[in-house]
């Protein structure tokens, strides 16, 4: 048993001492967090979010310019930097003291094409006018048009359109009150649930942290027995081994003691940071986590087994876990909801162990209702690793050829 | 020169038969084409699924009348507030109204996170347009979209596979240098090249020769893939398209040389080129908007090379327009990155220079 | 005895510092066309260094070098095309085929040997098609010579060559070499193996600490050393009544990691004078040899240290 504990002390303290190890599982994992709540967390609580746009005011000169003047304003007040807290949500572009509107138009038109410009806010000649009839109610269905200009497809440029569209809905409200038409406390109270037992809207980084601490278990298990173990068998590390009375069984014993070790340092590292740096708050630690956690780390293991068992060398088993990398990650729901998808795929997604673990895993942790049924979260993953142990116990080669 | 062409045949040689390799070179950009394909294809961030329940005695109909008039909705009711919760767990629909006659209840799903600020703006919006429409009102201001771009960009996955091929361009050429000379050098297969009369300005070229066919070849099959499974039209520009592929590939060979220069150790090369590789996917716009970034990293993404590849690609495949001038400039700079790049790399990396 | 040929390569005063480390300090010597000229040392003594510096891939601190009439500080590429070099380091691009990494070094060249040709030297003929990645290490090692053949070089240098590998290999590779010294060819050649600056070369120079200590042929040096044998057996321990009743016989007796060693002028009487000891003192003369001074022998009085450590 001491030459099992050695082994696995050794091999988890040569694996520290190597950079891409240090790398591939520890950089890369928290890199990744850091990435995905930097970009993502912002869009949560709609911090960050800055948009150039274009706003034309082609109703300036009539008579009676309030309503144009006032949809100016919104835009105006939500141009100005570090309005009530928030951050500056737009930043206009609108025309010069002597410059033609129309030129204006077209130019901004143009720069929006060319995508220098989320949107362009356009207020027709009329505009006011047109809202005040409206108000008036002297024609059925009138209503003042905004054009509102911007590029289908470009999904920043989708973003800007739908706040512009809610900043008019406001405005319109605003409109409706001060004539005296809209009642205040005449409006219906909305409130929001959540369906299952979540209280409220689950926040970025408690969905992001189980995912990215099951990508750092994945990378370990898919590259590092392919990696370590045909490396190992290659170089014929492992023959001197095996002339002496240490068995391959313990072998195995040692190293998946320390590939568990090294998923626990992960575990610890991802933890602080997400707590520490980006307040996350769920549970790692509970029993039922606890247990998702292992047996995703001991699936993956034995996956990256399996992967080992048909590689003929080092370098054709990475290559093999490179590609199977992507569509684990991407078709099990980790970083984003899998629907919709065509049979083919969804054969993938249900056949993908890492599915099964995400969706346990989760909702052990209530950051995620569950769509799978509880036990398969569990029977599933061992399934896989009960084929990899069938796998491995025939197909492993333990020595290189002569 | 027979040592180019020596050299060349070489190169391209090795590549083919190292099954890896080679599988990985081409596989790549295609599983990201499919999964996104798949994935994102069926998130039409248009539509979205509306469950409803009215409770006994509720009246329904302006509820009803405010869904039906707003375009990219669909919506169906459901008897039993129980039936629309399990809808909205098994992804049936995306947000669940409840209307008692008194109150509106909007029913979210927690998991849908990254839907979560579009869905609840809907929500406001509904609700706001429930209280209208039972004052008696209509909106008084509207806003009318009208698209400005070419037509052809019809969706959200005409933006991205350009997008994706760029990314593709990126790795191939950044990798060339930091992965497959940078390995060279340290299984000191590059030494028994060095110590003969052998030009290492002539084995690089032989690199960036190979290089540009096989990236050329991977970005047609990978658009040819696109248009093929998922319907997407393209209108490519193929003179400007070629260009710019080449223009980007040795460019980023470029870049590859860069990072291979500073960071001395050839193995730390591969992963410092990974982390800034995954960095400017991530950063440059392709997959997510950058306004939703935070300034900084917003800023960071103006300097990033892909931003402007994924751009000029967009522009050739006829997705988006772009002055001539502007896509020449940005073929250009890429260009300029290979000339200045490359040849420092044959003076410091390819040259036996050793202390 | 025919007159000394041309000299091909002639280095003098050459130096080379790693900060305080004088790697190469100031040597010179010579070789001329048609001869195997061997650099012997233990690891560390500079002979890479040396050499690395006359492939061209190093640059010595000071010191001149004439490689065939022409001088220069540093190797140019003119010179390039009349050598071949065999790394003491180094590899192929494994998915390559032997005729197809032959081919390729071969287009580095003005002139160029038939591929055929550089297969045939370097035995590899029937490996033609092989993947670089499915030789043994010797083969690997042969094809590594035939690069360095591909020009038919005038001039050859081989750092280190059988390093690592097993005897029979090591042998292949000796008999290629002889090929090539038969053929005219100049070789440089260093190792720390002494067999093989005996077995090969007629002029060899002893390196330590990045200075030449020795020069000449094996024979020469030897015998510089002494018209003594050296007689050897194999002793665990000596009492030292024993030893002293040897050495007032007159034999001078040196105990050393089990193996005794004695310098003996006239062997007939020494032999005599041995074997009437250890009847007495009842020593079991175990593995004795007799044999003349080698190389090591004379690194060994040069230096005070084995040549292999």
């Amino acid at each position: 048993m001491t030459a099992v504990l050695r082994l696995s002390y050794l091999s988890l303290r040569t694996w520290l001492r190597e950079r891409i190890t240090l790398f591939w599982s520890l950089f890369f994992p928290v890199f990744v967090l850091v990435l995905l709540s930097a970009i993502f967390g912002g869009a949560d609580e709609e911090r960050y979010m800055r948009f150039h746009i274009g706003l034309v005011n082609l109703d300036r000169e009539a008579e009676h310019a309030d309503f144009s003047n006032m949809v100016e304003q919104a835009f105006a007040h939500l141009a100005e930097p570090k309005a009530e807290g928030r951050e500056q949500l737009f930043v206009l572009n609108t025309p010069g003291e002597e410059e033609d509107p129309e030129a204006f138009l077209d130019r901004t038109r143009e720069a929006l094409r060319q995508g220098h410009l989320a949107a362009v806010v356009v207020i027709p000649a009329g505009f006011s006018e047109t809202v005040g009839a409206a108000l008036h109610g002297t024609a059925a269905f009138l209503q003042a048009e905004v054009k509102l200009l911007y590029n289908h497809g470009d999904s920043g440029s989708e973003l800007a359109a739908s706040i512009v569209e809610q900043v008019l809905a406001d405005l319109n409200r605003q409109v409706l009150v001060q004539a005296n038409l809209y009642e205040r406390d005449q409006e219906v109270p909305a409130s929001s649930s959540w369906v299952g037992t979540a209280d409220g809207a689950v926040r970025y980084v408690d969905f992001l942290l189980p995912g990215v601490v099951l990508m750092a278990f994945l990378t370990n298990g898919l590259f590092g027995v392919p990696g370590s173990i045909l490396y190992a068998r290659d170089e014929r590390i492992l023959r001197r081994y095996w002339v002496t009375p240490f068995t391959v069984r313990k072998y195995l014993v040692a190293y998946s003691m320390a590939t568990l070790a090294m998923c626990a340092l992960q575990l610890a590292l991802l933890w602080a940071l997400g707590s520490g740096a980006f307040g996350a708050r769920v549970p790692l630690a509970a029993p039922l986590p606890g247990l998702y956690l292992l047996l995703s780390a001991v699936t993956f293991l034995a996956l990256g087994f399996i992967i080992a068992s048909l590689s003929k060398t080092a370098n054709a088993g990475m290559s093999i876990a490179n590609i199977l990398n992507m569509p684990m990650l991407f078709l099990s729901g980790i970083f984003f909801p899998v629907t919709g998808l065509p049979v083919a795929l969804q054969v993938i997604v249900y056949a993908n162990p890492v599915t099964y673990l995400v969706d346990g895993l989760r909702v052990s942790l209530d950051v995620g209702a569950g769509k799978l049924p509880p036990w398969s979260t569990v029977v599933v993953p061992l399934l896989w690793i009960a084929v990899a142990v069938a796998v491995a116990a025939r197909k492993l080669q333990w020595d290189v050829d002569q | 020169m027979k040592q180019f062409a020596a050299l060349t045949r070489s190169e391209l040689t090795v590549f083919v038969r190292d099954r890896a390799t080679f599988l990985v070179t081409f596989l790549f950009p295609l599983v990201f084409i499919l999964i996104f394909g798949f994935i994102m294809g069926g998130e039409d961030v248009e539509r979205v699924a509306v469950g409803i329940h009215i409770a006994e005695g509720a009246d329904g109909e302006v509820l009803r009348e405010v869904l039906s008039q707003r375009t990219g909705l669909e919506h169906q009711t459901f008897a039993a507030y129980h039936d629309l919760e399990k809808a909205l767990q098994d992804r049936e629909v995306d947000l669940g109204i409840g209307w008692d006659g008194d109150e509106l209840s909007f029913l979210f799903d927690p998991a849908m996170v990254q839907r979560q600020g579009a869905l609840s703006q809907l929500a406001a919006g509904v609700a706001s347009d429930v209280n209208l429409r039972r004052q008696g009102l209509e909106e008084v201001l509207v806003a009318e979209r009208e698209h400005v771009g070419r037509a052809a960009a019809a969706n959200w996955f005409n933006m991205t596979v350009p997008a994706i091929i760029a990314f593709s361009i990126l790795s191939a050429g950044v990798f060339a240098v930091s992965g497959h000379i940078a390995a060279m050098k340290e299984r000191k297969i590059l030494d028994r090249l060095i110590v003969t009369p052998m030009r290492p300005l002539l084995f690089l070229l032989a690199v960036m020769t190979v290089r540009l066919i096989v990236v050329y070849i991977s970005t047609l099959i990978t658009l040819f893939t696109a248009m093929g499974v998922f319907n997407v039209t393209f209108e490519v520009d193929w003179f400007r398209y070629t260009l710019l592929v080449a223009a980007s590939t040795v460019g980023m060979m470029g870049f590859g040389a860069l990072i291979t220069l500073v960071v001395r150790r050839p193995s730390s090369a591969g992963n410092v080129a990974n982390v800034l590789v995954i960095v400017m996917m991530f950063l440059s716009g392709i997959f997510f908007p950058v306004e939703i970034m935070p300034p900084f990293l917003q800023a960071l993404s103006r300097v990033l090379p892909l931003t402007y590849m994924a751009a000029g690609l967009r522009h050739a495949t006829g997705v988006i327009d772009m002055t001539g001038l502007r896509f020449f400039a940005i073929t250009a700079a890429l260009a300029a990155l290979a000339l200045v790049l490359i040849p420092a790399l044959a003076r410091y990396v390819v040259r036996p220079e050793r202390r | 005895m025919s007159k000394p040929r041309e000299v091909l390569l002639r280095v003098t005063d050459l130096k080379k510092a790693y900060g305080h480390v004088q790697a190469v300090g100031g040597i010179s010597f010579q070789a001329h066309r048609g001869s195997v000229f061997t650099i012997l040392g233990p690891n560390g003594a500079g002979k890479t260094t040396t050499l690395e510096i006359l492939e061209g891939i190093r640059v010595a601190d000071s010191g001149e070098i004439e490689l065939f009439g022409e001088t220069a500080r540093r190797v140019t590429e003119q010179m390039k095309q009349r050598m071949g070099v065999l790394l003491q380091e180094g590899s192929f691009e494994p998915y390559l085929r032997v005729h197809e990494v032959l081919k390729l070094f071969s287009s580095f060249f003005d002139h160029a040997v038939p591929v055929d040709e550089v297969l045939e030297r370097v035995a590899l003929k029937d490996k033609a098609g092989a993947l670089v990645r499915t030789l043994s290490g010797g083969q690997k090692q042969r094809l590594a010579v035939g690069v360095a053949l591909v020009n038919d070089p005038e001039l050859v240098f081989l750092d280190e060559p059988t390093t690592g590998l097993d005897p029979q290999a090591r042998r292949n590779l000796w008999s290629i070499f002889q090929e090539l010294q038969e053929a005219d060819k100049t070789l440089i050649l260093t190792t720390h193996y002494m067999e093989e600056a005996e077995e090969l070369s007629n002029h060899v120079c002893i390196m330590d600490h990045g200075t030449i200590i020795a020069e000449g042929s094996a024979e020469e040096m030897a015998r510089g050393l002494g018209q003594d044998s050296i007689i050897e057996f194999e002793v665990p321990e000596l009492d030292s009544s024993a030893a002293s009743a040897l050495s007032a016989a007159g034999l001078a007796l040196e105990h050393d990691d089990g193996t005794a060693v004695l310098h003996a002028p006239e062997l007939t009487k020494a032999m005599a004078g041995l074997l009437s000891w250890a009847e007495k003192h009842d020593v079991p003369l175990t593995n004795l040899s007799v044999r003349q001074p080698n190389l090591e022998d004379v690194f060994l009085s040069l230096t005070g240290r084995r040549l292999r450590e």
